[in-house]
């Protein structure tokens, strides 16, 4: 095995077969510009690898909230034969309520109006925890960012400082030499 | 590992037979490595939230046209790479290089935090298919025949790829002190 047929990145990103594995570390061990490819190769990758994953900013709506699940009366609705008997069923409700009915026609039922209700009750309780959770995650990557921002912040001005730091000592000496130089100008005419 | 493939087997079976909160349970699972390969792809985290809701929501539709249900992963991030793709493609006219890193922009000595936008930055360097072929092997941890699966493409492409890929982040990754020490 010499370097043009050692697949050196397949072994190192652990694609080589076990078989051809042991015969690819023999030449890795005997041949310093693969060990020192394997080495660049391991640094770009550990490189990738601090890059850390993020939580997404917010779960996936999708079906994960109660409230958007199918109820039962979607189930029966998806359903066709238990549509067609539910139909059927209530059909004969109909009929059969009418036929007893006073005025001849049933009264609508107030539990439709409490399940809108409570349904809207619901959907207000999820909204405000979700909000609630939308504001505690913002306030935490707030905090983050201005973290960050300080650090930067704090490395910028210790390097300001310094170069402030260095022309006030360039322009100390600069004025002692000019002082010297005028002295010096000042004696011989005495 | 082999656990948690009967768990995901598990709940796509239950999930095909109407259980939401087995559906659940797989998107809280995948929600995050799904949001992130998207979030390095298009590189910006509104698309890919965005992204990751339909991914989520077409899983949940076509789920029962997944034949093998140990080959969800794969099967999943098939549908994340035609939205990422299809999002690429409408946004950016072909050809057109994303952002470049200035040569001596990255120094010897990082912060994390520096080091980060080096390697984001490195990354961006890539053309669409290079980086995705990092994407799903360095981070998502694919075979080469997977990425083939889900990219529909030839062993050989997927190689081609990484390996350029790899050879350009080599390069420019090599000024970048890993440890954050001199």
């Amino acid at each position: 095995m010499n370097c043009s047929t050692v697949d050196l990145k397949a072994y190192f990103l652990g694609e080589v077969a076990r078989a051809e594995k042991s015969s690819v570390e023999d030449h890795v061990r005997a041949c310093q510009s693969c060990r020192e490819e394997l080495d660049r190769l391991k640094l770009t990758d550990t490189a990738l690898r601090s890059l850390v994953d993020e939580d997404a900013p917010q779960r996936i709506a999708f079906v994960s909230d109660k409230v958007f699940e199918p109820r039962w009366y979607r189930s029966i609705w998806r359903s066709g034969p238990a549509m067609g008997f539910a139909s059927a069923a209530l059909l004969a409700a109909a009929i059969f309520a009418h036929g007893f009915s006073p005025n001849g026609y049933a009264r609508p039922a107030a539990a439709a109006t409490v399940n809108t209700a409570q349904m809207e009750q619901r959907i207000e309780r999820e909204v405000n925890l979700r909000l609630d959770a939308a504001a505690v995650r913002q306030s935490q990557q707030m905090a983050n960012l201005l973290d960050a921002a300080e650090l930067r912040y704090e490395s910028k001005r210790q390097a300001d400082l310094a170069g402030v730091q260095q022309a006030a000592r360039y322009y100390k000496d600069q004025t002692a030499r000019l002082m010297m130089a005028a002295n010096k100008q000042e004696t011989p005419g005495q | 590992m082999i656990f948690r493939e009967v768990e995901d087997r598990d709940l796509i079976a239950q999930a095909r037979r109407g259980h939401v909160d087995a559906y659940n349970v797989l998107v809280s699972r995948w929600e995050k490595r799904v949001f992130n390969y998207l979030l390095r792809m298009v590189r910006n985290r509104e698309d890919a939230m965005d992204l990751s809701q339909d991914v989520f929501l077409k899983a949940y539709q076509n789920l029962r046209k997944l034949e093998d249900p140990a080959k969800f992963a794969g099967w999943l991030f098939r549908i994340a790479h035609n939205e990422a793709y299809s999002l690429l493609r409408k946004n950016r006219p072909e050809g057109e290089i994303a952002g470049e890193l200035k040569s001596g922009e990255s120094s010897s000595r990082m912060f994390p935090i520096e080091l980060n936008l080096a390697v984001q930055s490195a990354l961006g360097r890539l053309s669409d298919d290079q980086r995705e072929a990092v994407l799903l092997k360095v981070y998502q941890g694919f075979k080469f025949e997977e990425m083939a699966e889900i990219l529909s493409c030839p062993v050989s492409t997927v190689k081609s790829r990484l390996y350029t890929a790899l050879d350009l982040l080599k390069q420019t990754l090599a000024a970048v002190n890993v440890g954050g020490t001199e």
